[in-house]
């Protein structure tokens, strides 16, 4: 028996699909060439991989004075770029871990190419704290082992080898997710392959045949991983956030910046998925998979967390007046109204502002305004960062220290290197997995193919 | 049976618990009291704060379910409903608070003593926004803002019961006047929240003070759902609840309960670890004066709740469910106690004229004035008091519709419902 479904409802999958025509759908895009929409992105991707890898060579070798950081600013593009990556990472793992868990069908559409983005997007990041280090190799001393190194320890009081751990933890529970959904879409790759793309697929599918036993451990390592992804996709974030909050700066150092972060993080992340996916729909024709329900369910989830990150905003704008502190109050004046004012005023138009067009159905459901949006909110959550640290740095304790700041070559070079190597990794991604996850349409297809719920519906149940 | 009969045995019952509330704040403010009658009008906030914030919660709630499409709570959705009557009892009970701000009646916050606030440059920095008519104007448009969102809420969605089957009008609207109060609940949660209750350690402030609290708010929510869903499946209504709903809510209380430890960790840690005085001072005194309190608060409203549902079959034994929604009930409303008194003291100190010389005394001696350092009998009988003008409110107003909704979009889903 079918669950009921409400007819308030709307369809997830298009076109009175079948379970053959779902496969062949979502498997095309890994079986013929590439198109040339897919060359005309990758090309450029990889141009700007390559350039990103020359100006980090050129950071190791010559050394980090090839980057415009100062004493006063010692932290820049760099950990900006470094948070900003991180918080992109965190829609995948929210869509994959907590709405499976609140059994929210939508996820399905995109929860695939979410998670691909989430592991690409943390390793973008996991590369700025590694070269900001100036000395690469210095890395090694990271981990924490017994050693010869006698009592030379990492700090262990300090967030920023907390850091370590939580990105790392991070990246491999959202592997493991991501794969763990791939297994039985790479079977079917498999089964309809010959020769060595036979070979290749059979060996990642991990002799998957489809019994119902398979079927019975892979749904239960599902709810399992996201039961322990759930708290990492807070915990990732608010690690980060200890990195600023447990200092003694004033607008770094506030309590609410742990749930705060998150939000924003889930924020950027979902405007990153609508990017990637209003044009993975186009270029691959996944128009009746990844449909208009799917990205006003997520513009919803935009309008949500953009909100939440404006309440924060305006909690911490009027807690610092509150504060009687005279230095907290000056680190926001500071923000509104310093040398980088159009930082703090784009980051508010951009993040708090520009959500609040979603109140509109029209705009939610308009692909058009989704897409432009979606960058703004992009820009919006790097200049957070950037206002959060840069401008914050600028003003220190010490007026006569008090400094200015603007990237050098390498530093914008290294930033766009990592969209190099983000589009580059989902592009050929795209080339070998399914971008929507076969298996997980096909389980939603009789409670929400359009042929069974909404105004089209023709078998009744 | 989808009409609750609120039974004349249970009335009696939720009568004689508010008759020893009563009894009991009546015998606060005569005999275990001080000079000012800090201790009554202590409990009188603690107790208005916590059941009125539970019920912004419950339309909190509904609003987040119905922009959400959620379709599981629906078959009980007149309890969270009824939930919010008592919106109209906080209306009263902080407007007293207000007006007894200007008659001196209380003296519960500093910035409300003109004399201190006139030698107190972060008062007078803050009286702005700390200020009588604030409390009393700001509050009263606040709650009034909140009862007419529940009341329109509420009408629409027993309105949807005359409904012709597919016509989904009404619930549209429904939709709307939810997702707006979304962010009106957003902003006006925390300045209500930092009015009534940050602001009694006034010179003190935390920009997560807010959230932390609403989410306390928000586990006790769920553990009274929890306990009166049970109780009305053991009367014998709501024979549609299966276990499976009931599952969904030990998740919800296992969930927010791990969230509420989030928001108590971030808070707690971050002023710990920056080691900032003007902040740690807050939680110096709770660590020091009420250790008790302060490290059970973490092992009732977490670890508890953390172990004790942890696992599925746990989650589906009703026993067991009521017996950590109780706990994690009692706990929350503990962890209020250790929010409102330790300033309410300071205060009263301050006043009384003893100050610093005073605190430094109590500091040595670790003596504090009955009803401040742990719940005494006067402040357990004033809980049982609201509670049961809590429960009171939410059984008549349970009564006026019927018990499961018919006409709901995701009725079915809800019925049929399946973890």
């Amino acid at each position: 028996m079918i669950a009921p479904v409400s007819k308030i409802r709307e369809p997830l999958v298009y076109g009175h699909k079948t379970y053959h025509q779902i496969t062949e759908d979502l498997v095309a895009p890994t079986e013929k060439a590439p198109s040339l929409s897919w060359m005309l992105v990758f090309i450029p991707a990889l141009v700007l991989l390559v350039f990103g890898v020359f100006s980090i060579y050129w950071t190791i070798y010559v050394g980090i004075g090839t980057w415009n950081l100062n004493k006063t600013i010692n932290w820049g593009w760099d950990i900006t770029n470094f948070v900003w990556w991180i918080g992109i990472g965190h829609a995948g793992t929210l869509i994959s871990a907590i709405l499976l868990l609140f059994r929210q069908k939508w996820r399905t559409g995109v929860n695939r190419a979410a998670e691909a983005m989430t592991i690409f997007a943390v390793m973008c990041a996991g590369l700025f704290p590694l070269i900001h280090m100036g000395r690469i190799w210095d890395a090694f001393y990271i981990m924490p082992y017994l050693n010869t190194r006698g009592p030379v320890w990492p700090n262990f009081n300090s967030p920023l080898l907390w850091d370590v751990f939580a990105i790392s933890t991070y990246l491999i529970v959202s592997l493991l997710f991501w794969y763990t959904g791939l297994v039985p879409d790479l079977a079917t790759i498999r089964d309809r392959s010959a020769g060595l793309r036979k070979k290749i697929y059979d060996f990642f599918s991990l002799g998957w045949t489809g019994a119902a036993k398979h079927w019975q451990r892979w749904e239960y390592l599902s709810l399992i991983l996201a039961g322990l992804a759930t708290p990492l996709v807070l915990s990732v974030h608010t690690i980060v956030s200890f990195d600023f909050a447990t200092s003694v700066i004033p607008g770094w150092h506030t309590t609410i910046f742990p749930p705060y972060f998150v939000a924003g993080a889930v924020f950027s992340g979902f405007a990153m998925v609508q990017t990637l996916m209003l044009i993975s729909r186009k270029v691959l024709n996944f128009e009746q998979y990844i449909t208009l329900n799917h990205i006003e369910s997520m513009n919803k989830v935009i309008l949500t967390t953009g909100s939440i990150v404006g309440v924060a905003y305006l909690t911490e704008l009027f807690i610092s007046w509150y504060s009687g502190y005279i230095y907290e109050q000056f680190a926001f004046f500071n923000r509104a109204l310093g040398p980088y004012w159009w930082a703090y005023f784009g980051m508010m138009f951009a993040n708090v502002v520009s959500p609040q067009f979603f109140w509109s159905g029209k705009i939610r459901r308009s692909v058009g305004w989704t897409f432009f949006l979606s960058i703004l909110i992009n820009i919006g959550m790097w200049f957070e960062r950037f206002v959060i640290i840069v401008s914050t740095l600028a003003r220190d304790f010490l007026p006569s220290s008090w400094s200015f700041y603007s990237p050098s070559w390498v530093e914008i070079g290294i930033y766009l290197g990592t969209f190099g190597l983000f589009f580059t990794m989902f592009l050929l991604f795209t080339r070998v997995a399914p971008v929507i996850a076969i298996a997980e349409v096909k389980h939603i297809l009789k409670t929400s193919g359009d042929q069974y719920v909404g105004k089209d519906a023709e078998i009744q149940h | 049976m989808n009409r609750f009969e609120f039974s004349g045995k249970l009335r009696i019952t939720l009568l004689i618990g508010i008759g020893i509330g009563l009894l009991s704040m009546i015998l606060t403010y005569f005999i275990g009291d001080d000079d000012l009658n800090s201790r009554f009008w202590s409990n009188f906030l603690h107790n208005s704060s916590f059941f009125t914030g539970i019920s912004l919660m419950a339309v909190f709630f509904i609003a987040a379910s119905v922009t959400a499409w959620a379709g599981w709570y629906v078959v009980f959705k007149r309890l969270w409903e009824s939930f919010s009557i008592f919106l109209f009892a906080g209306l009263i009970l902080m407007t007293i608070l207000g007006i007894g701000n200007y008659f001196q009646w209380h003296f519960l916050y500093h910035w409300a003593d003109d004399g201190s606030v006139a030698h107190d440059a972060v008062l007078k920095g803050k009286s702005a926004f700390l200020n009588k008519n604030w409390y009393l104007v700001g509050g009263l448009l606040i709650m009034g803002i909140w009862i007419f969102f529940r009341q329109k809420m509420r009408r629409l969605s027993i309105m949807e019961e005359k409904q012709i089957m597919g016509d989904y009008s009404i619930h549209q609207k429904l939709r709307i006047y939810s997702a707006v109060f979304l962010p009106i609940a957003g902003f006006s949660s925390a300045a209500m929240i930092w009015l009534w209750l940050m602001s009694l350690d006034a010179h003190w402030y935390s920009t997560l003070y807010a959230w932390y609290t609403a989410s306390s708010w928000f586990v006790a929510l769920v553990a009274m759902v929890i306990i009166t869903l049970l109780f009305l499946k053991k009367l014998g209504y709501y024979e549609q609840v299966t276990d499976e709903h009931i599952h969904d809510l030990g998740k919800f209380l296992f969930a927010f309960s791990v969230f509420w430890a989030y928001l108590w960790f971030s808070q707690f840690m971050l002023i710990w670890y920056a080691n900032v005085g003007e902040e740690t001072v807050y939680f110096k005194i709770r660590k020091d004066e009420y250790s008790w309190l302060f490290y059970g608060n973490v092992v009732i409203n977490f670890v508890v709740p953390f172990f004790a549902l942890i696992a599925n079959s746990f989650k589906r034994h009703k026993l067991w469910l009521v017996i950590i929604s109780a706990v994690v009930f009692v706990g929350h409303w503990l962890d209020f106690f250790l929010m409102i008194k330790p300033g309410v003291l300071h205060t009263a100190h301050e006043l009384i004229g003893h100050g610093i010389e005073n605190e430094e005394v109590l500091m040595h001696h670790h003596h504090l004035p009955a009803g401040f350092g742990f719940p005494g009998l006067f402040e357990v009988g004033t809980f049982i008091g609201f509670l049961s003008l809590f429960l009171f409110l939410v059984f008549s107003s349970l009564g006026k519709a019927g018990l499961v909704s018919q006409a709901d979009p995701y009725i079915e889903e809800s019925l049929h419902h399946h973890v």
